[in-house]
């Protein structure tokens, strides 16, 4: 086992660190004019933009650059924006962002579990019945309407009719209700519709007749055998849903106004700000190697069949 | 049938305000001078006075931004959007009253001598800079903090990027920049950086004769030298030690800056909120109506609207669609028409592009004022303000209501301006005859354009397009992303395809996304290309020396000399009328030769306000200001609206005369 | 034992051998014994029509498909036609336009049908690659232990470069086109099936009955045709039909970091798009496009559903 998580370690570490060197070359490649917002182009000459990514660092060979980062990554410096935020050390963005996206991501992932799970749980439990069909026509809305526009919905309606707030307000709790749901929306429609296609699944199989032909009461062969065994394929995916959830969702936090991690590294590769792309992908990337580990770890634990082990 | 008559309708609509614009050259005439036309302007003032009496005002203004402040660092960023807080803290030397007269700010008084090019201005003593808390730093105002405003921005290593204006202009800057740059990048080695920066005080025009004056040496004449300084950020005072100290961390949020305007920055939640609240050291606090300025960060224009109309805002913008929608409900009588924009949106024709096609006919005239002619400008403008597209035409590049002359005439007014402005630039016919007239000069009888072949040309990262050197003419626009740019160039597409003919011309659009200038026009990767350019400060020369054969700003990569001979003239004229009058020849060289193709402004769309108008400087250059503005419970409506704008106007006539 | 046997192979004597004859030995009649006619694939379809609502979604998107591919071929009106006139801008429905005109007076009922053939193609072409693609990888990754942490790995690193940075290169070198969206989109979609098809097989590899399965001997490739293939073929069918609708919603995404397509493209995304702005004002006009996009996904994913109780051998009987 010990061998197992330490070969597995390193690896990963040589997986983040693909990753990261990959990315940090091909911001590289980019194009100089793209470090200037179209307002600063306009009103400077040729030879002061050269000026500004020398201060940068900018024309330095990309290793120079590279072994700069890591240099100042082992000394506790992520560095600073470069043209999102010019100047905002990188580490002071993300304190300030962080904790708000994580807040929303983590309320909405609890509700997403506890009601997803409990509506797949309905479903199954009166299949082909009401319950049934009201949860596939709720599942089918949010998979297949485009999400922006029933986002746009509860937004301008749903805030009318129950008189809540359009955007969030952080010493207002009644704001956060609309963006935690529409957060939430997309996970619950997941759990319900895997729950449910697992659990149908599961009851069909024959140990699951035979419990139930012996005599087993229903509620304890449900309990016990269905629920269980539909749980973990779902289950894999948990710790990388849960760190995950700093990353927040672009649409859904510019439409409340929540200044969380959302949008940020879309916009800070548009923009080239590789400072702040590379620390956010070099994060990211070691969250997800964790989050995939702690999955593997997870389902091994909670189902005995399957097993860690390295390549026999 | 129904259609037709509408359409009659419009158009005689459209006709009306054309000659209700002629009549007046005030951007809101034709909407403000029919309701009160008969009054006195006694009554007018009277009715004014009145609305103003009648009405409560509170001490809170809530607002909202669309995008974040990266930085308030006023030196070291060009995002004009962090002006629109740094005006309301830290003053500037002179800043303009309520009717645009410029009057004493954080200077008491000043003097220029005779051609101009030295400004001396007398600082009001006793202004204490303060921090994000408002305490008292000890830290006081001085002429010094003016030079070293300079001194900040002359130092490459500071960032400061948009100081082009200023560099040029004041006398020594340019050169002390370079030599510390080319220190910086080795190239220079015989002085030590030490020494060039010992030098400043020596070498730059700027200069703290006594601790309460500061005097501007300049390069050339700047009669408009106080509305730069009401435009540009970067000469603005600093206190030096603090921002040196502070190093990169100058200006990140509120805490990392001090204050000297009517108001500090009391809290800042990156992307979220800013809190402006009251400086209580401030020198003209009784001026400072409204005691706190809420903003907060709504990314979606549409929920700003809808938060105006539940009472959580003081002001929304409402777009031209948007506009349409709230037609008969309880908002129409709220919208009120923006004012002014002295931003002009042109098509840059490509003179040096990679298509051999556009290329080979760009070079001729017939061929762009086949395209100039060629755009029904008011369907573009509809766009904008579907009720009325005529106020955001602009046939010219510098803006009207601008500039003016020491007689008050306006810039645009000027002889060969005014025929520009005059001219009817939607005549399709027209545009079909020129094109025919430049075919037969360039193409042979089967086509073929002459002196080029087929190819493939290289737009890259824009794309790659295939020409086959016959008719009819390839040309490409580059266009970004939004949109509504998209909208507006599919509109041209149709409307120069059907004034020149498909077989003549295939317009091809192409949209990029991102920062376009900088992977389009710049090097060269399109044919036309839509940009727009707005007047900086009160003279031409800010668009125009710019748009000279090597100028900064000359994207479309054209050569020619009279237009440069002319801004020549104009830069060496003896008096201000006299510069004028050779720019408005220059600038009518280039429209009339349709070398670029300026057509409408950037005008849009309408707002609705909690907000007394005209109680706050009228700041045509810089970004509005909180001080003196007085704040409603409810949103002014349009007639009252007009009310005051008509009493504004005989006051302001007024004002601007005593000014002279 | 002997004895047994004996008792096995003499028919009992009690027999009428009136009533009872040896039959003649036929080898067809006896295979007919051995294996019945069975068919998974005639039972899966048999089942899976049996459902008269199933029918009917079959046939409302087969109309909807063939629809789309017909309209730009017989109709004449020109989806691009811009109107220089502000009146026609904006129109409500009426018997010209029969779903209005949008901003800029094109008709929207035309529009939505181009936007759908395109929008179909690219989804079509994108579901085929990233199912199949992503199913023949997950296949092996499940089955092969060997590759096991190499492809975990490689899908790490996929998953962890975001997708912008090499798609705002792309959209460097590459022309707005079709095929730079199809690359773009498709370049990593696949992986991400692959984990998820691999998952599934890992879980169905190690259930009883495969397990009974390897023990007598079965060679790996019948368990993989006969085992799990009918197994997945839902999940494949789930997916690819999910695959349309994330297509589209990718599509306005690529638009944004610039790997768009050509302007005058029409697709159900742009449409969408272009509505989105003007969605409070004028709904109208999202209206027809939503309905056709949420129709499609509605109905692929009906379908993929009752197609999965049809291909469960259980529901066969």
């Amino acid at each position: 086992m010990t061998k197992y998580i330490l070969t597995r370690t390193l690896r990963s570490l040589l997986t983040v660190a693909i990753v990261f060197v990959t990315v940090f070359m091909l911001l590289r490649l980019m194009p100089l004019s793209g470090y200037f917002p179209q307002e600063i182009l306009k009103e400077t000459d040729e030879a002061t933009r050269m000026t500004y990514l020398r201060n940068q660092g900018l024309l330095d060979h990309p290793f120079v650059q590279l072994w700069r980062f890591v240099k100042n990554l082992f000394q506790g410096d992520l560095g600073r924006s470069l043209t999102v935020y010019p100047k905002v050390p990188i580490i002071t963005l993300l304190k300030e962002k962080i904790p708000v996206t994580a807040a929303f991501g983590f309320a909405s992932m609890v509700i997403g579990i506890v009601l997803g799970i409990s509506l797949g749980l309905v479903m199954v439990r009166f299949k082909n019945n009401w319950g049934d069909r009201l949860g596939t026509f709720f599942i089918l809305i949010v998979r297949a309407v485009p999400s922006i526009i029933y986002l746009f919905f509860i937004q301008v309606w749903i805030s009318k009719w129950f008189d809540l707030p359009l955007v969030f307000y952080k010493d207002r709790p009644e704001s956060w209700v609309l963006p935690t749901i529409c957060l939430s929306l997309g996970s619950i429609a997941y759990y319900a519709l895997w729950l449910r296609r697992f659990m149908v699944d599961e009851e069909n199989k024959d140990y699951v007749k035979f419990a139930m032909v012996k005599g087993l009461p229903k509620r304890v062969v449900w309990k016990k055998h269905v629920f269980k065994n539909a749980v973990i394929p779902l289950v894999i995916y948990l710790p990388s849903d849960l760190l995950f959830i700093i990353s927040g969702s672009l649409v859904i936090e510019s439409l409340y106004a929540i200044p969380g991690t959302g949008g940020l590294l879309t916009t800070a590769i548009k923009s080239q700000d590789n400072n702040l792309v590379q620390v956010i992908v070099l994060m990211y990337a070691v969250l997800s190697v964790i989050g995939v580990f702690l999955g593997d770890l997870l389902v091994a634990f909670v189902d005995p069949r399957i097993k860690l082990t390295e390549g026999e | 049938m129904k259609r037709i008559a509408a359409l009659v309708l419009v158009l005689a609509l459209m006709f009306s305000f054309t000659a209700c614009q002629n009549g007046d050259k005030n951007v809101n005439a034709n909407q403000t001078t029919e309701p009160v036309a008969t009054k006195t302007p006694e009554e007018i003032s009277n009715a004014a006075q009145e609305i103003t009496d009648a009405k409560e005002y509170k001490s809170v203004y809530r607002t909202s931004f669309n995008k974040s402040y990266a930085s308030f660092n006023y030196f070291s960023t060009a995002y004009s959007t962090v002006r629109s807080i740094v005006t309301n803290c830290i003053d500037g030397l002179v800043e303009p009253d309520i009717y645009g007269v410029y009057v004493p700010s954080l200077a008491e008084s000043w003097t220029a001598n005779d051609d101009e090019t030295v400004w001396t201005f007398k600082i009001r003593q006793g202004i204490k800079w303060v921090d994000h808390t408002g305490a008292d730093t000890g830290m006081e105002v001085t002429a010094q903090d003016f030079v070293d405003g300079i001194r900040y921005i002359g130092d490459p290593l500071n960032d400061a990027y948009s100081l082009r204006v200023v560099r040029n202009l004041i006398e020594g800057l340019y050169d002390y920049y370079w030599t510390l740059d080319d220190i910086d990048s080795g190239e220079v080695a015989d002085k030590t950086r030490e020494e060039v920066l010992a030098s400043f005080d020596n070498t730059v025009g700027v200069k703290a004769i006594d601790e309460y004056t500061v005097e501007y040496t300049l390069t050339s004449s700047a009669p408009y030298f106080l509305s730069l300084i009401e435009s540009s950020m970067l000469l603005l005072p600093i206190e030096y030690d603090y921002a040196i100290e502070l190093g990169e961390d100058f200006g990140v949020d509120n805490e990392h800056m001090l204050y000297c305007g009517a108001y500090y920055i009391s809290a800042f939640e990156r992307d979220k909120a800013i809190t402006l609240t009251k400086n209580p050291l401030y020198w003209d606090k009784n001026n400072v109506t409204v005691e706190t300025v809420e903003y907060q960060m709504i990314p979606e224009g549409t929920t700003s609207l809808e938060m105006f109309k539940r009472g959580e805002l003081d002001d929304a913008t409402v777009e031209a669609e948007e506009y349409l929608s709230m037609k008969g409900t309880e908002w129409e009588g709220k919208l009120i028409p923006t004012e002014r924009s002295l931003s002009t949106n042109y098509l840059w024709l490509d003179f040096s592009g990679a298509n051999p096609e556009f290329n080979t006919f760009v070079q001729s005239e017939n061929f762009r004022k086949a395209l100039q002619y060629s755009l029904n400008r008011e369907a573009i403008a509809s766009l904008r303000d579907p009720v009325d597209p005529q106020r955001v035409l602009r046939a010219t590049i510098n803006a009207e209501g601008a500039i003016y002359d020491g007689n008050g005439v306006d810039y645009t007014d000027y002889a060969p301006l005014k025929a520009v402005k005059d001219t009817d630039y939607n005549k399709p016919e027209l545009a079909r005859q020129y094109m025919e007239a430049a075919v037969a000069e360039l193409c042979d009888e089967n086509g073929n354009i002459k002196g080029i072949e087929a190819g493939k040309v290289d737009y890259l990262p824009v794309g790659t397009f295939e020409v086959d050197a016959k008719l009819p003419v390839t040309v490409i626009y580059v266009g970004t992303d939004d949109e509504n740019e998209i909208v507006m160039a599919q509109l041209m597409k149709t409307m120069v395809e059907e004034a020149i003919g498909t077989d003549l011309i295939d317009f091809q659009i192409v949209c990029f996304s991102g920062w376009t200038y900088g992977t389009v026009a710049d090097p060269y990767n399109y044919d036309i290309y839509f940009d727009s350019l707005s007047t900086g400060y009160a003279d031409p020369s800010g668009i125009l020396t710019r748009m000279t054969t090597d100028g900064a700003e000359n994207v479309g990569g054209y050569d020619v000399p009279e237009y440069d001979a002319l801004i020549d003239q104009a830069l060496n004229a003896a008096t201000f009328e006299e510069r004028l009058e050779k720019f408005a020849e220059a600038e009518a060289y280039l429209c009339n030769g349709a070398y670029v193709i300026p057509f409408i402004s950037s005008l849009r769309g309408y707002y609705m306000t909690n907000c007394m108008p005209f109680t706050s400087p009228l700041t045509l250059y810089g970004n509005s200001k909180f001080k003196g503005a007085l704040v409603m419970d409810k949103p002014l409506t349009y007639s009252e609206y007009q009310t005051l704008d008509a009493a504004y106007e005989i006051a302001r006539t007024d004002a601007l005369k005593n000014a002279d | 034992m002997e004895v047994k046997t004996n008792e096995a192979k003499r028919p009992a004597a009690a027999l009428n051998p009136l009533k009872f004859r040896a039959a003649i030995y036929n080898n067809m009649d006896s295979e007919d014994i051995g294996f019945s006619n069975y068919s998974y694939w005639k039972s899966t379809l048999r089942t899976f029509f049996k459902n008269k609502a199933v029918v009917a979604l079959v046939a409302l998107v087969t109309g909807m498909i063939v629809m789309s591919f017909m309209y730009p071929i017989f109709s004449t009106v020109d989806p691009n036609k811009v109107s220089m006139l502000p009146l026609e801008w904006n129109l409500r429905p009426s018997a010209e336009h029969w779903f209005g005109t949008d901003t800029l007076g094109r008709d929207i009922w035309a529009r939505a049908w181009y936007g759908c053939r395109n929008s179909f193609l690219l989804g079509f072409c994108i579901a085929c690659s990233d199912v199949g693609f992503g199913m023949i990888a997950g296949a092996l990754w499940g089955y092969n232990k060997k590759i096991d942490p190499f492809m975990i790995e490689l899908y790490n690193i996929m998953t962890n470069i975001p997708s912008t940075v090499y798609m705002v290169l792309l959209a460097y070198i590459m022309n707005t086109s079709y095929i730079t969206l199809f690359v773009s989109m498709a370049s990593r979609g696949w992986i991400v099936e692959a984990r998820f098809f691999r998952n599934r097989i890992l879980s169905i590899r190690d259930s009883e009955y495969n397990i009974a399965s390897q023990c007598l001997g079965t060679p790996m490739r019948r368990i993989a045709t006969r085992n799990i293939i009918p197994h997945i073929v839902s999940l494949i069918i789930m997916e690819a039909a999910l695959c349309i609708p994330y297509s589209i919603g990718s599509e306005v995404f690529m638009g944004f970091v610039g790997v768009g397509m050509p302007v005058d493209a029409i697709t159900l995304g742009n449409i969408v798009n272009q509505g989105r702005a003007s969605f409070t004002l004028h709904p109208y006009q999202m209206l027809l496009p939503t309905v056709i996009l949420c129709t499609i996904t509605v109905a692929f994913y009906v379908i993929g559903n009752k197609f999965a109780d049809a291909s469960d051998p259980r529901n066969h009987v």
